[in-house]
């Protein structure tokens, strides 16, 4: 499923579907074959940041696939039905899939149509709702950090206001976390509409030193309402894809990439506002590209052992959930239209106004 | 393709405009119906897309949960709308992977019309009974019936019902088609078409592909049969001008190339792109990617239509 690869139970042998249900679907589209038997012995030679070893499918929907018949015609076919045929077909007993938020409704619908299935919730921005600490947001925030410190070292020798855009188009955990590590001047996230006006007052009174800077901001980092071309401005930045039916997504050609518009409307503003000299920089998925964190790699270790366990003992539609110090499961439906956002009286926020950082409100 | 009853003939219609004066000669009544087998990026009908009725919600016309809720609760899919605990917003949000399921019996329910269904059957009488009240404007006009879509050569039993029912009633008649069909759907309907007015949207068959989502080789085979096998019809070559797109030079005169020798060919027009659909698309849950694209300028289009006219031996004012 959607961005993260699939693993299932065959009789307990262990068997990775490619790129979510595409291997299952389209098998002829893999020179071996669409289902990869993951043994003992083969997983020992498999290092840890092995990704591209099944895949990932961003936009991967048995619903509403896309097809061009032989008449030249297009059309999305439900082929929810043929997907749950062949995972039969192939005994598959459990489908254990590792998903962010979004795809966890057509994980949904499959499951009230039949399949037995299992979520682990891997998701860079922290936002699936029902769990503390998705898996992979950990080793995302480590890289994000790595990355931050080099933007920040990269302001101060070029004298110049770095806005430094990360993933986080929901929700502001990310860059809230990341931009406290590296002591970031300003930290702009969803969850809190911004004044650019007082980023800017901040940076001012900050960069009299130096006369640099560090702005981190979400992907979805809105400013305050009031301000309608600002908002509108930036609003754009989340237009991305969309898991919609029929919607072309990821898939299309013509998806406009609008990845670093947030960091270019936040830098523009500060330059029009102020004589500081700016550079946005979107992270982008750069920070996916690292090496899995101590912490992530003990979490999922504690998420599969977690998902094996549920189908040992026959649950099906449920996903894991990290609730300290327990691994829990979580029923679909309790699961499905919710976001993990960051609570503007968390931690994070007060450790961030504590240390002077401005969140732009 | 949908199977009718030859006796009471429906069609998965999307609306009926009345007095349009775009769509053909005259002053027309235009039925849209549903379901196309192009993927055009900037369709400005993305409503006429789907083969099915689908839902449709617009937030503005919301009142939120407090007030009303009713989408909340069965018979509503679970899930399929929802709000959000605790958040200012208290209009509903809506999760379009579930809400796919909502039928009429949903929409139905909800009293402001925020959530409403695109397509709805109708039988051909129906349909020309609406039709039919426009009469006299086609009279004093010279206009008549056209079926556009979508494709309204995918439901080519209802269509040919329809244009012959109308054909019958002295009615004139046209249709709206990219003609990307099986041929034998084209010589269905056909016969009961006085004009057609047929899309040219790209000429290299890589970059139709590219933006519509298939090649054009089928289509351009059905134009040149059509001109052929029906030599009384009239067409009428269209293109919809993307600027960046298929706004050069080069395809207009690729196209005029293409229908110069066929005298039945009776003009080529040019429709400038416009964003009235933008809207449409947050209504069904899907992102409009021509955001960045604007509408041709007057200097390119009346360049490109002096081109058009020289070809036609006309001269514009």
């Amino acid at each position: 499923m959607c961005r993260a690869s699939t693993l299932c139970c065959s009789a307990w042998q262990v068997v990775g579907i490619r790129d979510g249900f595409d291997g299952l679907l389209f098998p002829d589209r893999y020179k071996d074959g669409g289902l990869l038997t993951l043994s003992q012995a083969f997983l020992e030679t498999v290092s840890a940041s092995a990704a591209p070893l099944l895949g990932t499918a961003s936009c991967s929907d048995p619903f509403h696939v896309r097809t061009i018949d032989a008449e030249n015609q297009i059309e999305e076919l439900d082929c929810s039905d043929e997907l749950l045929n062949k995972i039969h077909e192939q005994n598959i007993a459990a489908v254990i899939s590792v998903v962010g938020m979004q795809p966890l409704s057509i994980l949904f619908k499959l499951q009230r149509k039949g399949l037995n299935s299992v979520c682990v919730p891997a998701s860079v921005e922290n936002d699936v709702a029902v769990t503390q600490l998705s898996f992979g947001s950990n080793s995302t925030l480590s890289c994000a950090v790595e990355l931050l410190e080099n933007a920040r070292h990269a302001a101060q020798s070029s004298r110049r206001v770095g806005v430094v855009e990360v993933l986080g188009e929901h929700t502001g955990w990310l860059a809230l976390q990341a931009g406290i590590a590296v002591g970031a001047d300003a930290i702009l996230i969803p969850e809190i509409p911004f004044d650019v006006q007082k980023v800017s007052a901040k940076l001012l009174k900050r960069s009299d030193a130096g006369r640099y800077g560090l702005v981190v901001v979400s992907e979805g980092a809105r400013a305050r309402q009031g301000n309608e071309q600002e908002t509108a401005a930036v609003h754009r930045g989340s237009l991305k894809a969309s898991l919609a039916p029929l919607a072309t997504g990821v898939k299309s050609a013509h998806v406009i990439n609008r990845q670093g518009l947030t960091a270019e409307t936040v830098a523009l503003e500060i330059q029009h506002l102020t004589d500081l000299k700016t550079y946005p920089l979107a992270l982008g998925q750069l920070v996916k590209g690292g090496q899995p964190s101590a912490v992530d790699r003990q979490l999922g270790i504690g998420y599969g052992a977690a998902a094996v366990r549920a189908v040992q003992e026959e649950r099906s539609g449920v996903v894991v959930s990290f609730q300290p110090p327990d691994l829990k499961f979580v029923p679909l439906a309790e699961a499905i239209n919710k976001i993990r956002t960051v609570p503007l009286d968390s931690l994070f926020v007060q450790t961030a106004r504590s240390l002077g950082i401005s969140l732009g409100d | 393709m949908r199977a009718i009853d030859p006796q009471n003939p429906t069609g998965l219609v999307l609306n009926i405009q009345h007095f349009c004066t775009h769509d053909g000669p005259g002053m027309r009544t235009t039925v849209f119906l549903k379901a196309c087998s192009l993927r055009c990026n900037w369709c400005s009908n993305p409503e006429s897309i789907h083969p099915k009725p689908e839902i449709a919600y617009d937030s503005k016309k919301c009142i939120g949960k407090k007030q009303c809720g009713f989408c909340l609760k069965p018979p509503f899919p679970e899930g399929a709308f929802y709000a959000i605990d605790g958040a200012a917003e208290d209009r509903v949000q809506v999760n379009w992977d579930l809400a796919g399921e909502c039928g009429q019996d949903c929409a139905s329910i909800c009293p402001t019309g925020a959530i409403s269904m695109f397509g709805h059957e109708m039988t051909v009488d129906e349909v020309l009974g609406e039709v039919e009240q426009d009469s006299t404007f086609y009279r004093e006009s010279g206009g008549g019936i056209t079926v556009s879509g979508g494709e309204c050569l995918l439901q080519p039993d209802f269509t040919a019902a329809l244009l012959k029912g109308a054909h019958e009633r002295g009615i004139n008649t046209a249709i709206e088609t990219a003609c990307n069909v099986p041929w034998r759907f084209v010589e269905q309907v056909l016969p009961h078409v006085d004009t057609m007015l047929h899309d040219h949207k790209l000429t290299d068959p890589v970059r139709h592909k590219k933006w519509t989502g298939v090649e054009n080789t089928r289509i351009l085979e059905n134009f040149r049969k059509a001109y052929e096998t029906f030599p009384d019809t009239q067409f009428v070559a269209r293109t919809p001008l993307i600027p960046g797109v298929n706004d050069d030079e080069a395809h207009i005169r690729a196209v005029l190339a293409f229908i110069k020798p066929y005298k039945n060919v009776i003009d080529y027009e040019l429709l400038p792109y416009h964003r009235f659909g933008e809207s449409k698309y947050s209504f069904l849950g899907r992102i409009y990617e021509m955001e960045d694209f604007k509408s041709p300028t007057e200097e390119s289009l009346a360049h490109l239509r002096s081109i058009i006219d020289e070809q036609f031996g006309r001269k514009r004012d």
